[in-house]
């Protein structure tokens, strides 16, 4: 019939159309059609009940004047710097460690991975109970048995600490990531080079200088970015473990759905987290990535 | 092969799209009984897994009586209910029943989500004069005879406190604002990990509940009778100052109910708490989740203290220039969904509910926190005879001291027997908790916050 008329490359065609279109429409309708229906409610005051006024540019307006958007946009950044460089460098570290020889290397390789793998929610109430400002044994060995603080304080609920148990806790959490990625690449370093390199003459620091840092460099270019743009979009780990560290994305929750819901000030929000992201993505990937 | 494969994904494709389509259901196919096959939505705020189970046989018992209902139960945390809510009243997906504390009954009724029709016949059919009157005014709305939420049970707050060390101590028992003040400065020790109090500083539902007990004792309210917002007065301003000085003596840190753990550990003096905490106080095997873990053998406060309950009392009124009581009636509401099926069968299955057996069962999953709000029920035998114990150990007469005070719970929504709908939105959008939140946690001046607070309270009258 009809499919007969067509040459082989013509039915390819149409039978790879007909392939991806299951996809396309998934993406399409799960992620396309959110952020479109986001970015229009960003231009509406949104009431649920009453139905939706066109009002501009205020929302975004009212976001951008606020001081405390100002002061969550200075946590997230605080908040991503921290992170993405605490688990980068500690990967790298931990990697380093593990391409080296030494007993039970495979159960200890296996076992440095548990943060990354142990479900969020559980090991944010091990976190809580650890730090607890009177039952926590943080506080028991720091203040009882070291003496190292004047009083007992909340170190996960008090806003001005939160945001650095939350750095810590991220670190702790992910890095392992970051390490398998860098030790994956480490393992395809090709030994003759170092073997050069010592016939040469080369220091340890020499040969991770101009050997290892530059065979890893664009792994750990690429978690970078991931990472970045992980944490940028986090919310379950800080918002779990803390409510205090106000970032972006929970400053959004909270704008958006607790006491007065300003549902279209949140979308305003989420379309300037993308803005901000987009902008930062595009600049890194030309200057450091080199694409 | 190519075309039948291709084919096989087109009819693949096309199945998930009837499937999604399928999704939203036809509203509005009603019949007035229950004759039909129809599932309902009940969301609880009864999250702890013993109760849902608890809840759950209630339901099966239910279902095998109604085979034509099925009741799926959802568990939502208190604090969650009126985000739950509204986000499902948007998407058009409400539940058939709702069992929340009835300032957010109100409050969602006064939305307009509710169906205070359905409700209002139920309570009709049931009597109204069987209920305690404080306890159903409370869900009134500002018609007389029409309600929007059914109360079925209630706790009452107090502060539960160490009457041991006030003896020793030579202090009164904390029923004004000074003896509580006296009191919490004496025993707060952090040196030794001693606590004086325990009020909410963290933005949630408890702060409220502790806060609004001391601002009723200082005669301080959201609204005149007139409905005007009369937030900045004196005695609100006092009430906000004061509450900022004994949330010094709390335990370091923003702190909610759960901290009552402290207390069952010995390391606190008083604690604002429903009648909830009556079983943990007894009963060795419920307050094990409150001890720290026996594994930690080198913590304070691993085992129980079986004189415990001897020791503590309550003070259930505080006073300052005026005599202040608190507590919380639960209630179930009928959002408005619009189908009459539904509804139907919501209001056959909280007729169940009713019932003595069902009534019973549902009490004794928190003997002393939960209490009937049916004046028969309150004097039946089986009621009293709990399994925990709880009654036998407190006394009839406590409890049924307890139970009364149910009738005169006051809350900011009614002033001089008059509903403001206002103050229910406010407390479901916990506005005053975030202000004490910002004066205890981040420093803020009490102006400041109070100010933040009634451009927030303004914001949602408008």
């Amino acid at each position: 019939m009809f499919a007969q008329r067509m040459s082989l490359q013509e039915r390819e065609k149409v039978l790879g159309l007909v392939l991806v279109t299951p996809a396309v429409a998934i993406i399409l309708s799960l992620i396309l059609y959110p952020i479109i229906y986001n970015l229009y409610l960003s231009f509406f005051d949104v009431n649920p009940m009453a139905g939706n006024t066109y009002v501009g540019l205020e929302n975004h307006r009212n976001v951008v004047t606020d001081p405390t958007f100002w002061k969550s946009v200075f946590t997230t950044i605080v908040y991503v710097f921290s992170t993405t460089i605490g688990t980068t460098l500690m990967g790298l570290l931990v990697a380093l460690a593990m391409n080296r020889k030494f007993p039970f290397r495979g159960v200890v390789r296996s076992l440095v991975l548990f943060p990354y793998v142990a479900p969020v929610i559980s090991v944010v109430f091990s976190w809580q109970f650890f730090f607890d400002p009177v039952n926590g044994i943080f506080m028991d060995l720091a203040y009882d048995k070291l003496g190292l603080f004047s009083s007992r304080f909340n170190l996960i609920g008090s806003p001005s600490t939160a945001v650095w148990v939350a750095i810590a806790f991220s670190i702790w959490k992910n890095f392992p990531f970051s390490y398998l990625m860098i030790l994956a690449r480490l393992q395809a370093i090709d030994e003759t080079l170092y073997e050069a390199a010592e016939i040469d003459g080369a220091s340890g620091w020499h040969k991770f200088r101009f050997i290892t840092f530059p065979e890893v460099y664009f792994v750990m270019g690429a978690i970078i970015l991931l990472r970045v743009i992980w944490n940028f979009n986090k919310f379950e780990e800080v918002f779990l473990l803390t409510e205090n560290v106000r970032v972006l994305s929970v400053y959004t929750y909270y704008k958006a759905f607790v006491g007065t819901m300003e549902l279209g000030q949140g979308a305003s929000l989420a379309v300037i987290q993308f803005i901000l992201l987009i902008v930062f993505i595009l600049f890194y990937v030309k200057r450091v990535l080199k694409w | 092969m190519k075309k039948w494969f291709s084919s096989v994904v087109l009819f693949i494709f096309a199945l998930s799209l009837v499937w999604a389509g399928g999704q939203s259901e036809a509203p509005g196919e009603s019949e007035e009984t229950v004759s039909q096959e129809v599932t309902i939505e009940f969301w609880t705020t009864q999250t702890q897994s013993d109760r849902m189970a608890t809840i759950q046989v209630l339901v099966d018992t239910f279902e095998a009586l109604n085979p034509n209902i099925n009741v799926k139960l959802v568990a939502v945390d208190e604090n969650d209910m009126a985000t739950q809510i509204n986000t499902a009243a948007a998407s058009n997906t409400l539940p058939a029943i709702i069992e929340s504390d009835t300032e957010s009954i109100v409050a969602f009724g006064a939305e307009g989500l509710l169906n205070s029709e359905a409700i209002s016949g139920l309570i009709e059919s049931i009597g109204p004069e069987k209920f305690y009157r404080g306890a159903l005014s409370l869900n009134e709305s500002a018609e007389k005879g029409v309600y929007y939420g059914v109360p079925y049970h209630g706790w009452v707050q107090g502060i539960w406190y160490r009457a041991d060390w006030f003896e020793e101590a030579g202090l009164e028992p904390p029923s004004t604002w000074e003896n509580i003040l006296k009191a919490a400065e004496y025993f707060y020790r952090p040196e030794i990990n001693q606590y004086g109090i325990l009020v909410g500083t963290k933005a949630e539902a408890y702060t409220e509940q502790c806060f609004t007990q001391i601002a009723m004792a200082n005669g301080a309210q959201l609204f005149d009778a007139q409905g005007n917002l009369i937030f900045d007065t004196p005695e609100m301003r006092e009430a906000v100052e004061y509450y900022a000085e004994l949330a010094k003596y709390t335990p370091p840190g923003p702190q909610t109910w759960r901290a009552r753990d402290y207390y069952l550990q010995g390391k606190m003096a008083m604690f604002f708490y429903s009648t909830y905490i009556m079983d943990d106080l007894a009963l060795e095997s419920d307050a094990q989740d409150s001890l720290t873990n026996s594994n930690f053998a080198d913590l304070e406060g691993k085992s129980f203290d079986p004189e415990l309950v001897e020791n503590t009392r309550v003070a259930t009124t505080i006073s300052k220039t005026q005599e202040a009581g608190y507590g919380t009636i639960l209630s179930f509401g009928i959002p408005a969904h619009g189908d009459e099926l539904k509804t139907a069968a919501a209001v056959k299955f909280l007729s169940y509910l009713f019932t003595p057996n069902a009534y019973v069962t549902w009490l004794h999953m928190a003997p002393g926190g939960m209490n009937p709000v049916l004046k028969e029920m309150a004097v039946n035998p089986r009621f009293q005879n709990d399994p925990k114990g709880i009654f036998q150990h407190y006394g009839k007469e406590k409890m049924a001291e307890i139970i009364q005070g149910l009738n005169s719970i006051e809350t900011f929504s009614i002033v001089e027997g008059k509903r403001m709908a206002a103050a229910s939105t406010i407390y479901s959008k916990q506005i005053i908790p975030q202000m004490i939140y910002r004066i205890t946690q981040e420093g803020m001046e009490v102006d400041a916050a109070m100010d933040w607070a009634e451009m927030e309270m303004r914001k949602l009258m408008e």
